[in-house]
C-alpha cells in the first residue's frame, strides 16, 4: 500500500506569521523520516497539517497520493503520539486503545484480540484493566503507541514523544519503536529537538530552522555533509572559524581568517572569492600532531575526561576556542591546560559554508 | 482551625472571630430551620391554645398533603417540570458552554460572559417581568413571528407552564454553564484531538471524552438548576397561569393566606426531602458520587 506523504508546496501562515515557509517535501512509504529543529521552529505545525488539526494556507499534503484537502483529522489514514500522550484518564487501557476500533464500529470480541496483541507488542499484558494514572511514565508511553496502531495508520505522526523520559528509558524506547516501525512497516514520521535521536533512528532527517527547511537527507550525509551553516553547527558538535575566501581549486576552498590564519575546506555550495564564509571542523577530525595537511598550534584551556574519550578546549591565538576530541588512549600526562600542543586536520574533512556562520 | 486564626490574629481576636461565625451559623441559619421542624409537627392553634394539651406532636401536617389530590399533583407536577426545566437549560447551556471554553479566543469568551452576567445584574422579579412582556399574547415575540409569517395568529405563551419553562431556563442558566464551563475548561484539548485523530465524529468525542469529563461539572449544575427550579416561586407567581401552579406558590398560600404555618412548614419539608432524595437516586443512577461535586 502507498503510504507516502507528500507536502507539496505547504504554506502555513498565523495571522502576518509564517510559521512553515514554503516546504515541498516527499517522505517515502515505511520511511522512518524525522523533522528536526529547536523549540517553535515549526515541527508541530507541520504534523497538525498532516493529520488534518490544521488546514495549510497554500499547498497541499497528499497522503499515498491523494489530496487531503477538506478531508477532516478523523477521516485521515493517520494517528497521532502526542507531544503530552494525551490518553483518556476516565478509560482503562484497553479501552484506551480499543477506543478508535471503537470508532470503526469494530466488534467488542475483536477489539479485545487486537487489544490484546497490542498489549503484547508493548510488553504490558496484562495491564488492559488498570487505568493510565496507575503507570509509569514509560508505560504510559507504550501505551500511546499502542492505542495508536490499534487503528492501522498508514502514517504514524510522533510528537516528541519521548521527551519526557528519563535517559535509559529513551534510549529503551528508541530501539523499541524502531523495532515497531519494522514490524509493522508503516510510514513513521518523528518529530524530536534531539539529534542523537534523530540520527540514531531515521532513514531520512530533515532539519528545520524558523519554520524553513534547511536540508533532508540522511543522517551520514547530514553530518558529514551540512549544506548550511545552521546543519553545520545544529547537527553535531563543530568548530566554526569565519574569514574571506582567499582562494578556490577545485572543490578546496581556502579562507584568510586574519590573525587566526589560513585554513581550506572542501567548499558547499556556491563561493566566491572575496566573500565571506565559515570553516566548519567536527572536534574528532582534529587530530594532535601533524597529520592531517592543516596545522596549527594552539593552547589548552580546559581539559574534560569523558570516558572512553577526552574534550580539549584550546585557544587559537589566545582567543578563538576550538574543542577537539581524542580517544582516552591518546591521553598523556603533559596534556595539561597552558599546554601548547600540535593540532591538524585533512582539509578534506573540513567544509566552508558561505556566510558569517552566525545562525 | 482555632489554631491558625490565632497564630494569624491573636487569641482575642479569634474568639471574637469564631464567636460571630456561631451565632450567624446558629442564630441565623440552623435555629430558624429547627423552629420550622419544631412547627411543622404541631397543630395550627390560636395563640391563648400553645402549651395547653391540644399542643401535641403529630404527623398530621405531613398527612394532609397525601390526602389531597390537588396539592400532590401540583407537587408531583413540580418535580417533573423542575426536570423538564433542569433538562432544558442543559440543553441550551451544554454547547454555549464547550463553545466558550475550547473554541471561542480568549477575547469572545470574555464579551459572551459578560453579555450573559450583564442582566443579571438587574433584579429577579424584572428580568421575569420583562419574559411577560416578550411573550404577552400581544408582545414583541408574536409580533415577530407573525410578521415573519411563522404563525397565523398570537400563541398564548403565557397560558400553560411553557412561559414558566422559558423563564426559568433563563434565570437559571449561568447557574448551570459557569460550572459546565470550568469543567470543560480543565479538560486538555489534546484529548479532544486524540479522539478525533482516532477517527471520533463530533457525536462521538463530546459523548466519550468530553462529557465524562465534564460530568461533575454538568452534575452541580443540574442540581443547582434542579433545586432553584423547584423552589422558585417568583417565576411561576410572575409567568404562570391559574393553570400552571407551582408547589411554592401552595406552601406560600399556607403561610401567608391560610395563616397556617405549621402546615406550611409541613410542605416546605416534604419539598426539601423529596428534592434531596431525587437527586441522591439520579446521582446514584448516573454515578456521580459527592466527591466528583465538591472537585
Ligand atoms: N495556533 C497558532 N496560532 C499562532 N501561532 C502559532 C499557532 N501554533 C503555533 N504557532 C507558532 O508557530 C511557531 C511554530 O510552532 P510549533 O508548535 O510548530 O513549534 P515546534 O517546532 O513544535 O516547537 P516545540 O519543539 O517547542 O514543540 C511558533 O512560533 C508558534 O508560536
Ligand atoms: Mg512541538
Amino acid at each position: 500500500m502507498d503510504s507516502s506523504v507528500h507536502l507539496d508546496n505547504v504554506v502555513m501562515n498565523f495571522g502576518d506569521f509564517t510559521a512553515v515557509q514554503k516546504t515541498d517535501l516527499k517522505i517515502e512509504s515505511g520511511e522512518f523520516f524525522s523533522f528536526l529543529g529547536p523549540s517553535g521552529c515549526g515541527k508541530t505545525t507541520i504534523l497538525n497539517m498532516i493529520s488534518g488539526f490544521l488546514e495549510p494556507s497554500k499547498g497541499v499534503v497528499k497522503i499515498g497520493g491523494k489530496s487531503m484537502a477538506g478531508v477532516p483529522a478523523n477521516k485521515r489514514p493517520t494517528s497521532m503520539i502526542f507531544q503530552n500522550l494525551a490518553l483518556f484518564p476516565l478509560m482503562t487501557v484497553a479501552e484506551n486503545i480499543e477506543f478508535g476500533l471503537e470508532v470503526r464500529g469494530v466488534s467488542k470480541a475483536e477489539r479485545k484480540k487486537t487489544s490484546d496483541r497490542l498489549l503484547e507488542l508493548v510488553a504490558l499484558e496484562g495491564s488492559g484493566s488498570k487505568k493510565p494514572d496507575e503507570l509509569s511514565g514509560g508505560q504510559k508511553q507504550r501505551i500511546a503507541i499502542a492505542r495508536a496502531l490499534a487503528v492501522e495508520p498508514q502514517v504514524l505522526l510522533l510528537d516528541e514523544p519521548l521527551s519526557a523520559l528519563d535517559l535509559k528509558l529513551r534510549q529503551h524506547m528508541r530501539t523499541e519503536l524502531k523495532e515497531i516501525q519494522r514490524k509493522t512497516g508503516i510510514t513513521f514520521i518523528y518529530i524530536t529537538h534531539d539529534q542523537g535521536e534523530a540520527l540514531t533512528m531515521s532513514d531520512r532527517v530533515a532539519v528545520m530552522s524558523a519554520g524553513k527547511l534547511q536540508q533532508v537527507a540522511d543522517p551520514i550525509t547530514l553530518y558529514r555533509e551540512p549544506q548550511t551553516s545552521f546543519v553545520a553547527s545544529f547537527v553535531g558538535e563543530n568548530n566554526p572559524i569565519t574569514g574571506v575566501v582567499d582562494a578556490i581549486d577545485g572543490n578546496l576552498v581556502t579562507l584568510n581568517c586574519g590573525v587566526l590564519g589560513k585554513f581550506t575546506g572542501r567548499g558547499i555550495g556556491t563561493i566566491s572569492k572575496g566573500q565571506s564564509a565559515t570553516l566548519f571542523i567536527r572536534p574528532e577530525l582534529l587530530k594532535l600532531g601533524q597529520t592531517g595537511d592543516m596545522s596549527f598550534t594552539a593552547r589548552i584551556a580546559e581539559v574534560n575526561f569523558e570516558g572512553s574519550y577526552l574534550t580539549l578546549t584550546a585557544l587559537l591565538n589566545q582567543q578563538h576556542a576550538i574543542s577537539v576530541q581524542i580517544g582516552a588512549e591518546q591521553y598523556t600526562a603533559d596534556l595539561i591546560p597552558d599546554a601548547e600542543i600540535q593540532l591538524s586536520f585533512a582539509s578534506q574533512d573540513a567544509v566552508v559554508i558561505a556566510g558569517e556562520g552566525n545562525v | 482551625m482555632f489554631k491558625q486564626l490565632k497564630a494569624r490574629f491573636g487569641s482575642s481576636l479569634s474568639v471574637g472571630i469564631i464567636a460571630i461565625i456561631g451565632i450567624w451559623l446558629i442564630g441565623m441559619v440552623i435555629l430558624p430551620q429547627l423552629i420550622m421542624v419544631d412547627y411543622s409537627f404541631r397543630p395550627n392553634l390560636l395563640p391563648s391554645e400553645i402549651g395547653t394539651d391540644k399542643d401535641t406532636y403529630s404527623l398530621n401536617n405531613y398527612e394532609t398533603l397525601f390526602g389531597n389530590s390537588i396539592h400532590l399533583s401540583i407537587f408531583a407536577k413540580t418535580i417533573w417540570s423542575s426536570v423538564l426545566v433542569t433538562i432544558l437549560t442543559l440543553v441550551v447551556s451544554y454547547p454555549l458552554a464547550f463553545y466558550l471554553a475550547k473554541v471561542a479566543t480568549p477575547g469572545q469568551a470574555a464579551l459572551c460572559i459578560l453579555l450573559l452576567i450583564i442582566p443579571f445584574w438587574i433584579n429577579e422579579i424584572l428580568r421575569t417581568f420583562s419574559w411577560y412582556i416578550i411573550l404577552a399574547y400581544k408582545g414583541p415575540l408574536n409580533a415577530l413571528l407573525l410578521a415573519l409569517g411563522l404563525i397565523d395568529r398570537p400563541v398564548r405563551f403565557l397560558s400553560g407552564d411553557g412561559g414558566v419553562m422559558v423563564g426559568m431556563v433563563y434565570a437559571y442558566i449561568l447557574f448551570m454553564i459557569f460550572p459546565i464551563y470550568n469543567a470543560i475548561e480543565s479538560l486538555d484539548s489534546n484529548q479532544v484531538k486524540a479522539a478525533r485523530n482516532l477517527g471520533a465524529g463530533w457525536i462521538r468525542t463530546h459523548y466519550r471524552v468530553i462529557i465524562p469529563h465534564a460530568k461533575p461539572g454538568i452534575a452541580t449544575g443540574c442540581i443547582m438548576t434542579f433545586m432553584l427550579a423547584a423552589g422558585s416561586y417568583a417565576v411561576p407567581a410572575l409567568l404562570g397561569s391559574p393553570g400552571s401552579r407551582w408547589f411554592t406558590q401552595i406552601i406560600y398560600n399556607w403561610f401567608f393566606e391560610g395563616g397556617d404555618w405549621n402546615q406550611g412548614a409541613a410542605y416546605a419539608f416534604l419539598l426539601l426531602l423529596i428534592c434531596i432524595g431525587f437527586i441522591a437516586l439520579v446521582m446514584r443512577v448516573f454515578k456521580v458520587g459527592l466527591g466528583d461535586i465538591a472537585r
